[in-house]
């Protein structure tokens, strides 16, 4: 789109006939969004550019590394466009299942996309949310790039990793396909009336049975969706996103409530049982500096949650 | 055409003392690490200097429509403008060290502290030259190629058989709708999407994705490499938000070497983490 000014700097008036133009063009677009999103489609203008991007007509937009530009040749996985999903969502009646929700309308966005630019994959899928002061809602972001692998034919149903390319191609030949996002979210209330969840300060070292297995139970629930939500596409999970709180709602005159919640996410795969990788193990030097144990600090991740699993961690 | 006859005189001159033992200018400089210096030498590469570009910015106000979706346009020519502005001047302070290209560059936005409208923005990167002299390696219209790429990067995407061109990137500062009180009271306690963000945010991404590809289109790349999109807020009023597009536009290198010299990689697994 184009810039409403003639000449960027000092001085620079804006070209009142530009102006309009942009503004009219702008108009048209949010539009033209409104009833793509209503229709669950894609705005034309969208699929003008993925098209393009397909046939090759305009540079390719990848987040691939250069490394991954080898697999271009070697395994023939081509970048075709960057392809995302969002959607905000506000979840005031449940925030555990709002969450849920609002990944999985940015997942089928997002496969929307890589659809319309004729890709069988989208790799390196990030979740991610915008910064914002609103409470009770979020956005609910994936940003990933569109690929085709040139041995198998355009998909109606492109597979969905939050690999990076590497690792995507690292999977397939050994045999285990990522095909999706996994996510499974649970939460519950539970009401203390006994008060056993309260302690006196001398009670001394005992389990709180009640609230452990409240907790456990809101955990296992959560795992339980993950597992259905997983076999509709795979038959396993590689979960790097957990996330759970269990918070304590004090209220006067009434004994005190708890709320557990939890939400597991996972890139979903299916694999052979029994099958592992063709290669040898063999040591190599890895040159890039920020892989080098010396000088980690934190594993990178996609993880749109800052993790609490970190605290009290063994 | 003789390689080295596009290189004028002075940068010769320079060029040759940069590299000369014992010469006063005979240094160079970098931000390299170990294996980024080892990894460009390999690439056919020899640093050359530092390259640095910075402009100082004073941010023009724009508000936005209370209940409105749309492109906060001052801001959004700032913000691309600024950032141009350094880039060319780090691009021509390699260009007068006779560089070839500048690698490993990194483009930051700061805020100053006395004024919030006032932004410092710093291109620093490191200027490098081909050791044979192999001119062919330039970017668009002579200029010296741009790219954010490492070293390592770099030496990895010459063995996949591309070339750096130039950074490309896109902005957007987009003003998203607030939401009028009887909307809000409407879906009070209830799961839903808020459609006018979820558009807001598609929007404004999408033209800093087309701005970019404008670009690498300009720069007549092949496709863009490392494409990194994400969202920053510098300090604006609450619901203004910058969409920021930077990537480093390839082309393939089909003069220097035949495609099928290139190695398939050799996958390994890591056991480190």
């Amino acid at each position: 789109m184009a810039w409403p000014f003639k000449s960027a700097g000092k001085g620079a008036k804006p070209d009142p006939a530009a102006v309009r133009a942009a503004m009219d063009a702008a108009a048209a677009r949010g539009v033209a969004w409104e009833a793509a999103l209503n229709a669950k489609k894609l705005p034309e203008f969208v699929e003008q550019r993925l098209a393009a991007a397909a046939a090759g007509k305009t540079p390719w937009l990848a987040t691939m590394t250069p490394a991954e530009l080898l697999l271009v040749r070697s395994h023939g996985l081509r970048p075709l466009a960057t392809v995302t999903g969002t959607c905000w969502f506000q979840y005031g009646r449940s925030w555990t299942e709002g969450h849920a929700e609002g990944w999985r309308t940015a997942l089928h966005r997002l496969k929307a996309e890589a659809l319309a630019c004729g890709a069988n994959a989208v790799v390196d899928v990030k979740m991610r949310t915008a910064p914002s002061g609103l409470s009770a809602s979020m956005d609910y972001t994936l940003i990933g790039t569109a690929v085709r692998l040139e041995r198998i034919g355009p998909s109606t149903n492109p597979v969905v990793a939050t690999t990076p390319a590497l690792e995507f191609v690292r999977l397939l030949e050994a045999d285990v396909v990522p095909t999706g996002i996994a996510i499974g979210a649970y939460y519950d209330w539970m009401t203390d009336y006994g008060g056993a969840a309260r302690t006196m300060m001398f009670a001394g070292n005992q389990p709180l049975q009640q609230l452990g297995a409240f907790w456990e139970n809101a955990r296992r629930h959560a795992h339980q969706e993950l597992r259905q939500d997983a076999a509709r596409h795979g038959n396993g999970v590689l979960a790097h996103t957990q996330f759970g709180q269990l918070i304590r709602v004090e209220q006067e005159r009434s004994p005190d409530r708890y709320l557990g919640r939890h939400i597991v996410i996972g890139t979903v795969v299916d694999r052979r049982p029994g099958q592992t990788i063709p290669h040898p193990i063999e040591s190599v030097v890895d040159m890039r500096d920020e892989l080098s144990p010396l000088n980690r600090t934190e594993a990178k991740s996609n993880n749109a949650y800052s993790s609490n699993e970190t605290e009290g961690a063994i | 055409m003789s390689a080295t006859n596009d290189i004028p005189a002075h940068a010769l001159e320079r060029l040759k003392g940069l590299r000369s033992q014992g010469h006063p200018g005979g240094v160079f400089t970098s931000d390299f690490s170990v294996n980024e210096f080892l990894l460009v030498r390999k690439a056919g590469f020899e640093p050359v200097g530092l390259c640095v570009g910075s402009c100082i910015y004073h941010v023009g106000i724009q508000y936005g429509s209370w209940n409105k979706n749309q492109e906060m346009s001052v801001l959004s020519q700032a913000m691309y403008h600024a950032r141009e502005l350094a880039m060319s001047r780090m691009r021509e302070e390699a260009s007068d060290m006779g560089a070839d290209g500048v690698v490993g560059v990194r483009l930051t936005v700061k805020r100053l502290e006395w004024d919030a409208n006032v932004l410092e923005f710093v291109a620093i990167g490191t200027g490098v030259v081909h050791a044979a002299g192999h001119t062919t390696f330039k970017g668009p219209k002579g200029q010296p190629f741009t790219s954010d790429l490492t070293g390592q990067d770099f030496w990895t995407l010459l063995l996949a058989g591309y070339r750096p061109l130039e950074m490309v990137m896109g902005s957007c500062v987009y003003h998203v709708a607030h939401r009028g009180m009887f909307q809000a009271m409407g879906t009070i306690g209830q799961n839903v999407e808020l459609t006018n963000f979820s558009q807001a945010l598609y929007d404004a991404r999408e033209i800093a994705m087309e701005r970019m590809q404008a670009e690498a289109i300009e720069a007549s790349a092949e496709g863009v490499v490392g494409v990194d999109l994400h969202e920053g807020s510098h300090n604006w009023q609450p619901h203004v938000i910058e969409f920021f597009a930077v990537g480093t536009a390839v082309t393939p290198i089909d003069t220097e070497r035949d495609a099928s010299t290139i190695p398939d990689p050799q996958l390994v697994l890591s056991v480190n983490s």
